[in-house]
């Protein structure tokens, strides 16, 4: 009789889940999550990116309210708040994301942290510089080859062909796992924007992979010409990629059963029958 | 996903899941040691069962050595992939295996519901592993086809995850912005190791190997098969 393990097995997981469940989430100290979360959008005395530049940003709005945006910026709009509403126009449409790990008690440290940072004559996060020269023919090839992966960046990050795609790469496409890059400069804001990510991007998944692999300034340059040229050049990737990806694997797919059936085709009665009836003449 | 599921489910679930795998292993092997094998119904029935079996094992197999060599070696997979024919070769072929492993995995069910003999020896268990497999393999195909390329980015950011994991430092922050099937798939995982010791799946400790080398035996019975007499 077989027995049945359905029972042992719900209850040793239910217990170790229920002994385990309790489990806190380290804190931060505000420096270090603005610089994680916040200055790929913003600045404090370097001027607006996608966002406002927040020097003197408690002059502004009082901190009952800052807390509670920073809190949850999508509830705020979406509950008509003028203000709220005002820095999403003047983002071009795009919505603060809620950030992971931002509670009433890191709003209340990071606004005590504006504040004490705007008072500086010069915020540690007042921006650095992205140059803005012409992007040259050069400047393209180049960021070609390292958005491919074809030249390695310098600190070893992954390519970005991994994770993005645009409408100007070919073949079966980039990477789905991030954005369609194609139109980012319209959707940050520019140069200065996308620059500003690049330098410190804002996603938990962008910042684990890139810890210790940040782009280069030689390297920010290059790839923000094939975004510039990527919007320069049309629309968006379409789904026509992704189709020839499954017709292909769905092609082999069929080979794979056809080569399958025939490598077995003798299977009913090339095995067993040979073996006795050359037993039986063995033993004759 | 709340920061707390994340932590529950990305960080604390896998140790909860590889403890109850070794524990579970082990426990089974010394109290029901003659359960400790996939089970097999080929004796009962052995003509569908062959279009359930070798496409499955072929594809499960060949895809999970992909995600093996993806978290050993994801550095190489990167350079590989730094091609983009070689990339879309390697995708390619992974789809194929992993559609093998879902015509096999759709056959086997079938196999299971239709031939009355083998319905009888399929218990409640392995109907919840037959449905965890199927959310696995279908899950996993959603994610190769609408958010490639799975082995680039496998190796840039779950790899370092997993390694996380294994050195009893978990970072959380590879994954817990990642698109929500991307998630359930490897949650999905991490069930399928927790269960594995109390199913059928426990036969991957004990693959017959030798079975590639050794020589052909003949099964012999004693004497011929009389209808209506037991």
């Amino acid at each position: 009789m077989r027995r049945n393990w359905m029972r042992e097995w719900y209850l040793a997981a239910g217990v170790i889940v229920g002994l385990v469940a309790p489990w806190p989430a380290g804190a931060q100290k505000p420096a270090d999550f603005f610089r994680q979360n916040c200055m790929s959008c913003h600045t404090i005395g370097g001027g607006r990116i996608t966002g406002p530049d927040l020097k003197g940003v408690t002059q502004r709005k009082d901190a009952a309210w800052l807390e509670k945006f920073v809190q949850n910026p999508k509830a705020a709009i979406d509950g008509g708040d003028a203000y709220a509403v005002q820095l999403q126009q003047e983002a071009r449409g795009v919505i603060m994301p809620t950030i992971p790990g931002m509670n009433a008690e890191m709003a209340k440290a990071m606004i005590a942290f504006l504040d004490a940072e705007s008072k500086l004559a010069k915020s540690q996060f007042a921006g650095g510089a992205i140059s803005d020269r012409p992007l040259t023919a050069v400047d393209l090839a180049l960021g070609r080859e390292l958005f491919y992966g074809t030249k390695k960046l310098a600190n070893g990050g992954p390519a970005c062909v991994n994770c993005h795609t645009m409408g100007t790469v070919g073949g079966l496409g980039g990477g789905r796992l991030g954005p369609d890059l194609t139109l980012v400069y319209a959707r940050l804001g520019g140069r200065k924007a996308v620059g500003a990510w690049l330098v410190a991007p804002a996603t938990p998944t962008m910042q684990s992979v890139f810890r210790g692999a940040a782009l280069q300034p030689e390297e920010i340059l290059p790839l923000l010409a094939m975004v510039e040229d990527a919007a320069r050049q049309g629309p968006a990737a379409n789904q026509s990629s992704l189709v020839k990806f499954f017709v292909a694997g769905f092609g082999g797919l069929t080979l794979g059963l056809v080569l399958l059936g025939a490598a077995w085709r003798g299977r009913f009665k090339a095995v067993r029958r040979p073996l006795v009836h050359g037993g039986m003449r063995g033993e004759e | 996903m709340s920061a707390a599921a994340n932590q529950l489910l990305l960080v604390v679930f896998p140790y909860v899941a590889m403890l109850i795998f070794f524990l579970g292993t082990i426990y089974r092997y010394r109290n029901a040691p003659f359960t400790y094998s996939s089970l097999s119904s080929q004796f009962l029935e052995n003509q569908q069962h062959f279009w359930s079996l070798v496409p499955f094992h072929y594809g499960i197999v060949t895809v999970l050595a992909g995600h093996v060599v993806a978290f050993l070696l994801p550095r190489h997979i990167l350079a590989w992939n730094s091609v983009p024919l070689r990339l879309y070769v390697l995708e390619i072929s992974a789809l194929i295996f992993g559609l093998l492993t879902l015509t096999g995995l759709i056959g086997s069910v079938i196999r299971r519901l239709t031939v009355p003999k083998i319905k009888i020896v399929t218990t409640s268990l392995d109907w919840h592993v037959f449905l965890l497999l199927l959310f696995q393999v279908v899950s996993g195909l959603y994610v190769a086809v609408f958010h490639p390329w799975g082995s680039s980015w496998f190796s840039a950011a779950l790899s370092p995850y997993l390694w996380s994991l294994v050195k009893f430092s978990p970072d959380i922050n590879f994954v817990a912005m990642l698109p929500i099937m991307v998630k359930l798939h490897i949650i999905s995982a991490y069930t399928l190791i927790a269960m594995a010791p109390f199913t059928r799946l426990v036969h991957i400790l004990v693959m017959p190997n030798p079975y590639l080398w050794r020589k052909p035996q003949v099964v012999r019975w004693y004497r011929r098969f009389v209808p209506g007499v037991s």
